[in-house]
């Protein structure tokens, strides 16, 4: 069990990281000034909504201790009120998704009313079940949503405020510095769960939520606050989502395999901490991109350990593409079995282990 | 809407619970022994139902013959699954083994969807779509000769766990883990042995349903919720709520999809588990176990 951190130890971040913080958020920001090629903006666009997806899960399934196996219903409600607003409505995408947010918090009530009345592995079925509902209604609403045809935008209106024109979309760079303030923010805002009077709420109701209710902690309150604050979240990374692929249906942006690929973001990496879904996605996203764009195919036959021309060379070719969620599989199930705090909290291991061995 | 109709939707309804039990019991006993919901439950059916393709189309063996070789090999599948896998998270989170088991399902999926791509598969034999006629209602013929094969293995299955020794450890151990150590059983190889079981149970489901159903390396999420709903509303570990619970699912479907919609019968199943979850978690079976 993770001890809950004195404010002292935070508050008194060294000067050393301050600086080092700060020249990494520097060198993001001048990212897209030195690197041109689209695909590795893309790259790190896939990077921060991930890291925006995995941290939202955090909140309430890391430091709360509510592992929620139903985000894809709020990342599919904030994906579909943004687009539908905008196809049927000419409501601009940075309108639209604070409707989105506030359709996520509404979603986010009613599961919140339904399932924290249960505990432990009933509580996850019951948030499958919910969100399986919400893709089935996806589905069928065909007059709202399209149903399994899906919705699909070709132009995203220029942002304008007032006359004054900040982005028409027109490249991948305005996406990048969005995702890039996202990222940011579920960052400041998961350190400030961690390092406020609300996270200790949560952290005491991940540890022990009887004693936390015997000490006056208001279950069904707080409770729902972080899973709102993970909803809130987690819908703006499906708006941004919809108008960033400009396509949306039912099997790409409520599935249950997104429910469960947002939890592993965070499992992966160390859950209820600030940077484990950081480190979830640097390993996750480039591995599972690396497998989908049959990186790793060519590779293994420019290596000349497969012949391309072999059976096992186009069977490679052809097949690898598709199974880039086996990595997801693996990965987890190593995590789980070898590595149960994540990537983080092994390499802390390992660093305290070498520090103990040496002293 | 006709009475005929009604009842015909009631039969079919039947027919499908029959398997539906059958996966529901598979993951009740490993609930029951282990505690450990059991995610890729459907991956497991999944690789039963591809078993059954190709015993039939490479081999030309007839599916519900083919149960004779699958539940086996799926036994063996399972146990072997138990052993190297769930075996080290059985002291671990809750969360933790639904994870684990998460992640051996999408092992699962993705490893068919790699070996045998994402396209439909169907498995056609000369009776598929053969039915009898009872009174102006008609029975399809798979799905009765899977529905009798299914009741033949529940009873088997009983007989197993009431009558044999073997049986009752493995009752004992599922009602405390720790008094059946003291008693001299070997909890561990109960565990190796009902999560054996227990895959057994869901690949013949996925042998019994390949005749009338697509096969795709995804199928299994769908019948892994399925399995969900169906033990909550029997009682988990309660082998006979199983029973109960796949044919209420069954029934509950199929009388949906004609009273109101073929779309929205999921939306009701889903419901109907909630209400459950709410009104009473222990389900309808609650107190007993195994």
């Amino acid at each position: 069990m993770k001890s809950i951190h004195p404010l002292t130890s935070i508050r008194g971040a060294s000067a050393v990281q301050i600086m080092f913080g700060i020249v990494i958020i520097a060198a993001l920001f001048a990212f897209p000034q030195f690197v041109e090629s689209p695909y590795a903006l893309h790259m790190m666009i896939l990077f921060f909504l991930s890291t925006l997806m995995g941290s939202s899960w955090n909140i309430i399934g890391g430091y709360t201790g509510q592992y929620s196996v139903g985000h894809a219903a709020y990342f599919g409600t904030g994906a579909y009120t943004t687009m539908i607003l905008l196809t049927t409505k000419e409501i601009p995408p940075w309108q639209g998704m604070w409707i989105g947010m506030f359709a996520a918090v509404i979603v986010a009530l009613i599961v919140g009313s339904i399932c924290f009345r249960l505990r432990g592995p009933y509580f996850v079925l019951a948030s499958i079940a919910v969100a399986e509902i919400v893709r089935i209604t996806a589905l069928n609403l065909t007059d709202l949503t399209k149903g399994a045809e899906g919705i699909l935008v070709t132009d995203i209106p220029p942002f304008k405020i007032g006359e004054l024109l900040i982005t028409d979309f027109a490249s991948k760079v305005p996406y990048y510095y969005i995702a890039l303030v996202l990222a940011l923010a579920i960052i400041l805002v998961t350190w400030l769960v961690q390092h406020s009077k609300l996270g200790y709420y949560f952290q005491a109701i991940r540890e022990d939520q009887d004693a936390a209710h015997s000490l006056g902690i208001n279950l069904t309150i707080w409770k729902n606050t972080p899973l709102v604050i993970s909803a809130v979240f987690t819908s703006l990374a499906g708006s941004f989502y919809a108008i960033f692929i400009k396509f949306i249906d039912p099997t790409t942006v409520l599935p249950l395999d997104l429910s469960v690929q947002i939890v592993l973001i965070s499992i992966i990496g160390g859950i209820g901490t600030i940077w484990g879904p950081v480190v979830g996605s640097l390993v996750l996203v480039p591995l599972s991109e690396a497998l989908r764009s049959n990186v790793i195919a060519q590779w293994l036959i420019n290596s000349g350990m497969v012949d391309a021309e072999s059976g096992t060379g186009v069977f490679l070719k052809e097949h690898l593409a598709h199974a880039h969620v086996l990595i997801y599989g693996i990965l987890v199930v190593v995590v789980i079995l070898f590595m149960p705090e994540g990537v983080m909290g092994y390499v802390k291991k390992l660093a305290a282990k070498k520090k103990g061995g040496e002293a | 809407m006709t009475f005929s109709v009604l009842l015909q939707s009631i039969i079919s309804g039947m027919l499908v619970g029959g398997v539906y039990a059958l996966i529901g019991i598979g993951l009740t006993i490993i609930f029951g022994v282990m505690r450990v919901i059991n995610f890729a439950h459907g991956d497991i059916m999944m690789v039963g139902m591809y078993l059954t393709f190709f015993l039939f189309t490479l081999l030309g063996i007839d599916p519900f013959v083919s149960v004779l070789i699958t539940m086996p090999l799926m036994f063996l599948f399972g146990a072997l699954m138990q052993k190297v896998f769930i075996n080290r998270v059985l002291s671990a989170l809750p969360q933790n083994q639904i994870l684990l088991t998460i992640g051996l399902g999408l092992i699962m999926s993705n490893s068919a969807m790699l070996a045998f791509t994402s396209d439909y598969k169907i498995l056609t034999t000369s009776y598929s779509s053969s039915s009898y006629s009872l009174g102006g209602i008609s029975i399809s013929q798979p799905l009765l000769i899977s529905f009798l094969i299914t009741c033949a293995i529940t009873v088997g299955l009983y007989w197993f766990l009431m009558r044999t020794d073997t049986g009752q450890a493995i009752r004992a151990t599922a009602q405390d883990r720790e008094a059946a150590q003291l008693m001299g059983i070997n909890v561990k190889w109960m565990s190796i042995l009902s999560f054996g079981i227990g895959s057994a149970m869901a690949g013949t489901a996925g042998a019994l349903i390949a005749p009338t159903y697509y096969i795709f390396p995804q199928v299994g999420s769908a019948f892994t919720l399925k399995a969900f709903v169906i033990t909550v509303l029997g009682g988990m570990g309660s082998i006979i709520g199983a029973t109960l619970g796949g044919i209420i699912i069954g029934l509950v479907e199929s009388v949906s999809a004609v009273t109101i919609s073929s779309e929205w019968k999921d939306v009701v199943v889903f419901a109907i588990f909630l209400l459950v979850l709410l009104i009473k978690p222990s389900g309808l079976m609650g107190k007993s176990r195994l």
